[in-house]
């Protein structure tokens, strides 16, 4: 596929298929092995996982009272839109081509934005122009094949001129740090509070493997851990259980570095913002 | 964050590839800088080349790299504010072509150049970064002599996998074999031709293989480095763009070749960096660390 190429609907998706049945409450529920490595996960199973995790923390953040201080920001609708989470993000992959990085690296985008930007929660009202603008940011920063914002804003169902913003004001929030490494959040963080656009007590050196870039392996393994089991979430496209075709190791195992990545992520939102954390 | 009046917009440097540069001066610093200019499209709004230089180009802090120090946002245009360098290496090389001969530079100059872009291209690759655009134009100088990578509009992460990988890459003097192929699998190596290729522009002051599409780029580099082979590159056969009906020909002596277009003596040790750079397979070619360590560069790290 060439750079830009609309990945328009002509596109062939065998991995996109939508063999989901209702709930008849009788049959034991289904177990379905994915891959360990997410970039082999058919994008199917991987939307209706991540479908899970959204719906999941948009229950918990929903029922957290507001107060009518609480600021508007511009990823709000007024009313909740009628399309579902799932209907949602099954669209925009299959119509803006959606690699499963950008999937999710989606959900990576939550803890961030929300680590930075203290207004934002993800709830029914944000969802949508949420997901819009973290795969249109996603694909155009870490793939080389992606489509116009007037594409995405097309199949996202905004104007143009709306996607251009929602674009440039999350950039702006997360000061253009948008590759999913261990220490990102944390040299965020070191900018917003040292004022300066590059941080100058970057935290480089306490990067893990593949020099910090596995955190996207490490949201794959706590997405299935967490919302893996049918049970887990509102959200009941498919009736089925995911687990890890071989279970990650324990983390105990894992090289200290590692911890950094869990030490952050916990840090990196209050309330059920962060999404790889277990609320209690 | 920077306020675009905190600048004095000087003369135009250039066009880049995505923007406007200007020459800029901080008026509160007295420090020049360089302003490159990006058009916020209507279609596509932030452009991605931005979006990648400025999340790429933040991490690499190192004195080969060209520091990106802010980014100033008004109304329909964003602004990168660079380090100032005086110069690029295209130009330098072509301040030095009397008459119509081109002249390399001296050796010297030569390898302390080579050394700096060596040192910013494995900087980058330690951080999983891909620059992907080496070329002399991509090259800044300065008056003290100092290189520094610039323009990372092309450049991307590697330690994530996504599946798709551009064979658009690179502009062609300067792109590797295995890419004109059609190989989306390359890696650091694909920076690593580039480099071989700078060494051998800046000892004749001539590009290597300045061929004129895909397929005579092809036929240059094998008429210089032979047609590889089954056995002397293990599946080259299998890349997309593969011909097998390529004329065969033997690898030339690439250090008489380039020995015949300067006045200075080369040093065998200089030729065999050229070969471990120049690798038809990209399994084959040094990495930049390797490279850094290889003998013709003693004098710097003894």
């Amino acid at each position: 596929m060439s750079d830009k190429e609309s990945g328009g609907a002509s596109a062939k998706h065998p991995d996109l298929t939508e063999d989901t049945k209702p709930d008849t409450g009788e049959d034991p529920v289904p177990e379905v092995a994915l891959p360990n490595d997410f970039s082999q996960c058919p994008r199917t199973d991987l939307v209706i996982l991540i479908s899970r995790m959204l719906s999941f923390l948009i229950r918990i953040n929903d029922s957290i009272p507001k107060d009518n201080s609480s600021e508007l920001t511009r990823f709000h609708s007024r009313v909740p839109p009628q399309i579902s989470v799932y209907d949602y993000l099954m669209r925009l992959t299959r119509y803006s081509s959606l690699e499963p990085a950008v999937l999710i690296a989606s959900v990576y985008y939550i803890d961030l934005l929300s680590a930075m930007y203290t207004a934002f929660s993800l709830n029914s009202l944000t969802v949508h122009r949420f997901l819009l603008t973290a795969t249109t940011v996603g694909s155009k920063g870490l793939c080389d094949s992606f489509c116009t914002n007037s594409h995405y804003a097309k199949v996202g169902g905004v104007q143009c001129s709306e996607l251009h913003v929602l674009e440039s004001e999350f950039l702006k929030r997360v000061n253009y740090r948008i590759l999913p490494r261990d220490d990102n959040i944390l040299n965020c963080k070191a900018e917003r509070r040292e004022g300066l656009f590059v941080t100058a007590t970057y935290a480089k050196e306490n990067r893990g493997p593949n020099n910090g870039f596995n955190v996207l392996d490490t949201y794959y393994q706590k997405i299935i851990e967490i919302v893996g089991s049918y049970d887990s979430s509102p959200d009941k496209t498919k009736r089925a259980h995911y687990v890890m075709k071989t279970p990650p190791a324990p983390r105990e195992a894992e090289a200290p570095k590692k911890k950094r990545a869990h030490e952050e992520s916990e840090s990196a939102g209050s309330q059920a913002s962060s999404s790889c954390k277990k609320p209690a | 964050m920077a306020s675009s009046s905190q600048f004095k917009q000087l003369e135009k440097l250039g066009n880049g590839t995505y923007a406007t540069v200007y020459k800029g001066l901080n008026k509160t610093t007295g420090i020049y800088v360089a302003l490159k200019e990006v058009k916020l499209d209507s279609e596509e709004g932030t452009p991605s080349t931005a979006v990648r230089e400025i999340s790429l180009m933040k991490e690499l802090k190192h004195e080969n790299i060209v520091r990106l120090y802010d980014v100033i946002h008004t109304e329909n245009k964003l602004t990168l504010v660079f380090e100032f360098m005086d110069n690029d290496l295209k130009k330098y090389m072509d301040s030095r072509i009397v008459g119509n001969t081109p002249y390399g530079f001296e050796m010297s100059l030569v390898k302390y150049f080579e050394w700096q872009l060596l040192q910013g291209v494995a900087f980058c690759h330690e951080n999983r970064i891909l620059h992907r655009d080496l070329k002399p134009q991509n090259l800044l100088i300065n008056n003290k002599g100092q290189l520094k990578l610039g323009d990372f509009g092309l450049a991307r992460a590697f330690g994530i996998p996504v599946n798709t990988f551009s064979s658009e890459v690179v502009t062609l003097w300067y792109r590797a074999p295995d890419v004109l192929m059609g190989s989306r699998t390359y890696s650091t190596s694909i920076d690593i031709w580039s480099c071989g290729c700078i060494l051998a522009e800046m000892i004749t002051g001539r590009p290597l293989f300045p061929g004129t599409n895909d397929e005579e780029q092809l036929k240059l580099i094998f008429e210089t480095m032979g047609t590889p082979t089954e056995r002397t590159w293990p599946g080259v056969s299998t890349l997309p763009k593969y011909n097998p009906r390529l004329p065969q020909h033997l690898p030339k002596d690439l250090g008489a070749l380039l020995q015949s277009q300067t006045r200075e003596k080369m040093e065998l040790t200089l030729i065999d960096l050229l070969y471990g750079l120049l690798q038809l397979n990209p399994d084959r070619r040094l990495s930049a660390k390797q490279a850094l360590n290889h003998p013709w560069f003693a004098e710097y790290y003894q």
